[in-house]
């Protein structure tokens, strides 16, 4: 029966020869590392919250007046409505964790070296994108922590002079966060970041597949020191099979993704979860410590930090163009970051950084 | 090779488990509301209330007045007070309702005229048919 | 392409200095921002009696007013005082409705302005007529305290009936009984409330049920300010079925809770096995 629907397939869209091409005979590097799986997971963990966004779609109200009500019916009267919040929230947050270590791992391996560069460009963009799709989630629960939250970061963007404050009311559609913020929010993370987002992920995998995966490069000898002056896609003709190995070692990380998960579903359910985060939004009352959500932590701190807030913009800005134009900057043919003492001390650095202006804006 | 088919085919089996368990509450999740989520609907004759005075009532579970004023008509309020939650009193003299706790007073509509209320008193929808009056 | 973004950095340095005029203002706008750091207390009633030159007496009144409950539910000052909280001149001006500090026997009408329920039980009560017709007897401060020398006034509580307070007019039997009445219905409304703490910690949202048993609480407790004994214990019963109620809706959410913590451990440990599982299979070779 089963043979039957592939002889069906096989006649129309020639599922034999797509099978051995994209499956049996795609091969990866032998010491291909749980690493390279990372990008994987931050799909799948994007799909789960498309679905799992999609289901709460059908019973959220985007009103100020509703929104908070709704995602409390959500939680307390839909069948198993808590179950797909839950999956959304804690999937929101540990998606960014993903891809934040994704980036990592990538620039550790050096794997946004020629002629990758567009990938990395990819990368980083969608990076902000995901951000954004955060920051303009975490509004529509229209909670205390929320409101608030959103209107720490939609002022950030007064320290530019002049531009600033009109750049602030556009994204806040007025002075003050109100209902028409609600709706741009909510337009943006369900209607025009998601058709952007797939368009950037459509463009990485095509640049994946056609340049070829790179090579590991710890402890093998890397071809791609040479200066590569004309097209030529990576292969690996006595690497293993994608199918079923590399595959198999993809949806091993996903489990442990979706268990990490539901590990903090099940014992930590209020993790994201505070007092102000199960308040309605009160737009007179400031809750005390209120603070964004952690992945914008270190970008608030660096700003209170500066005592200049368009210096500390300016550098924020110059360091998100140096990051995501990285490629073109970083000259040097070695890919092996270990023997490149000077950009480790300063990545390293960098992210310490990054850790520690989390935590201290977190206090 | 036996080895492996037996995990293959533990794993579907895990993953049959997974599906069934996210298919039957996205099932549950999507069907439409049963019967009980609709509210019973009260029904009381007109000529219980003559104009100016009031009936309390508990309609789906909530203490509720329904005041019959002199000048606009039947309506039908929360007597739940918007401010800590507390039963308002009605104030037949002074046309308001009082709540006794922080001195929250509201007007007739639900309003809030004084004290420290947030919100308007909730009204309950209220249909006349005839000689009833019909509560939700 | 390095060097674009070096001179860009230099570039927006030296503009950035060169704008430093506008930083006076951005910052008195973004500091002064209640999440942007401290807050301003913008009140003139405090801001004098916090100071030096105040008498001790009174200076101590912010500090204790601080840790009361009215502080805690935003009551200040002039919501009993009257004045003008926002402008020092008019701060204990009559035109702003300020009244001062109430006479002894005007302290009942004094905290009934809000707390209008309570006065109307209290002067029915005992307590409330003994007051009015000899001047004296106990008002509102005599059990709740005030913001005076060391007292500030807590969120009511049975321990406020005690053997020293209540002695001082009349023996300790009477208040023993009412105390004795009050007891099981206050224990049960204790317990509810550290329920209520529970679920808040599980991240429930309690504010839809914390409102019946505030007004539950309320109206009893306005009850005990009658001071009759037969009264509070006629409807006692009333009392503790509302409490059942909202005691029964606490349980379901506690159940409630455990059954999804129970469901989402359960496929937890699904996800865990297929983990191990494909991991398994990995390691077993493919011949």
């Amino acid at each position: 029966m089963f043979n039957r629907i592939k002889k069906w397939l096989e006649v129309r869209i020639g599922l034999d020869d797509l099978t051995r091409t994209q499956l049996t005979e795609y091969r990866v590097p032998k010491n291909v590392n749980i690493f390279a799986t990372l990008g994987f997971v931050a799909l799948a963990g994007y799909a789960i919250q498309v679905i799992s966004g999609i289901f709460l779609l059908i019973y959220y109200t985007p009103h100020p007046d509703h929104a908070f009500r709704s995602v409390q019916d959500i939680m307390t009267r839909v069948p198993y409505g808590w179950l797909f919040r839950q999956m959304h929230v804690m999937g929101s947050n540990i998606m960014i964790a993903v891809v934040m270590l994704h980036m990592v791992t990538v620039f550790l391996m050096g794997n946004y070296k020629r002629p990758r560069e567009l990938t990395w460009v990819g990368g980083g963009l969608m990076l902000l994108v995901t951000l954004t799709f955060g920051l303009s989630g975490y509004l529509l629960p229209w909670t205390q922590l929320s409101y608030w939250a959103t209107t720490v970061v939609t002022s950030m963007p007064t320290a530019f002079p002049y531009v600033g404050d009109f750049i602030a009311s556009l994204l806040r559609g007025g002075d003050y966060i109100s209902g028409i913020t609600l709706g741009r929010f909510f337009a943006l993370h369900i209607a025009i970041l998601p058709p952007v987002f797939l368009s950037l992920i459509a463009l990485h995998i095509f640049l994946i597949k056609r340049i070829g995966i790179s090579a590991t490069p710890f402890g093998t000898s890397d071809e791609e020191k040479r200066p590569l002056t004309e097209y030529k896609k990576k292969t690996y003709p006595d690497g293993s099979p994608y199918y079923p190995y590399f595959f198999q070692k993809q949806m091993l990380m996903v489990m442990i993704y979706v268990a990490a998960m539901f590990f903090l579903i099940t014992f930590m359910p209020a993790l994201f979860s505070p007092d102000e985060a199960n308040t309605p939004a009160n737009p007179l009352k400031t809750p005390f410590h209120i603070r964004p959500e952690w992945y914008f932590l270190a970008p608030y701190q660096m700003l209170k930090l500066i005592p200049n807030k368009f210096l500390g913009i300016s550098i924020q800005i110059i360091l998100v163009g140096i990051f995501l134009l990285w490629p073109f900057l970083d000259s040097q043919k070695e890919k092996n970051v270990f023997k490149r003492p000077v950009l480790r001390g300063v990545f390293i650095f960098l992210l310490a950084l990054w850790v520690v202006l989390t935590f201290w804006g977190r206090y | 090779m036996e080895r492996r088919n037996f995990f293959k085919l533990l794993l579907a089996f895990l993953g049959s488990i997974s599906f069934a368990s996210f298919a039957y509450p996205l099932i549950r999740f999507l069907a439409p509301p049963g019967i009980e989520a609709k509210t019973k609907k009260l029904s009381l004759s007109k000529g219980e209330i003559p104009v100016g005075s009031a009936k309390n009532i508990v309609f789906n579970n909530t203490p509720a007045i329904i005041i019959n004023r002199a000048d606009k008509g039947l309506v039908a309020l929360s007597k739940i007070c918007t401010h800590l939650g507390c039963i308002v009193e009605y104030d037949r003299a002074k046309k308001r309702l009082l709540c006794p706790c922080h001195a929250g007073v509201y007007d007739l509509e639900g309003n809030v005229l004084s004290g420290p209320p947030p919100k308007p008193l909730q009204k309950l929808p209220l249909k006349v048919e005839g000689e009833t009056i019909v509560i939700g | 392409m390095r060097y674009l973004f070096i001179s860009l950095l230099v570039i927006l340095t030296f503009s950035s200095f060169a704008v430093g005029g506008y930083k006076e203002k951005f910052e008195r706008e973004f500091m002064s921002q209640p999440w942007a750091g401290e807050q301003a207390e913008e009140n003139a009633c405090i801001a004098c009696h916090v100071s030096d030159k105040m008498e001790p007496k009174l200076k101590n009144i912010p500090q204790n007013w601080q840790m009361s409950i009215h502080y805690e539910n935003n009551v200040s000052c002039h919501d009993c005082h009257g004045g003008d909280p926002m402008d020092a001149a008019m701060s204990m001006s009559r035109q702003r409705g300020f009244i001062g500090a109430p006479k002894y026997t005007e302290v009942p009408e004094f905290c009934g302005k809000c707390h209008i329920g309570i006065l109307k039980n209290y002067l029915e009560s005992g307590h409330g007529k003994a007051l009015k017709k000899t001047g004296k007897g106990p008002n509102c401060v005599t059990c709740h305290g005030s913001h005076k020398e060391e007292q500030f006034i807590q969120k009511a509580n049975i321990d406020i009936i005690n053997e020293q307070r209540c002695t001082k007019c009349h023996s300790y039997e009477r208040a023993m009984i009412m105390k004795q009445a009050l007891f099981l219905t206050e224990k049960k409304i204790g317990e509810l409330e550290d329920n209520f703490k529970r679920l808040k910690k599980e991240g429930v949202f309690t504010a839809d049920d914390e409102k019946p048993l505030f007004s539950t609480q309320a109206e009893f407790r306005a009850l005990f300010h009658t001071v009759d004994v037969s009264l509070v214990k006629e409807r006692t019963d009333e009392f503790r079925k509302r409490l059942d109620i909202i005691e029964k809706n606490i349980h379901d959410t506690l159940g409630e809770l455990r059954f999804r913590k129970n469901f989402s451990a359960f496929i937890l440990l699904l996800f865990t096995g297929m983990g191990v599982v494909l991991f398994l299979i990995s390691k077993t070779p493919k011949e």
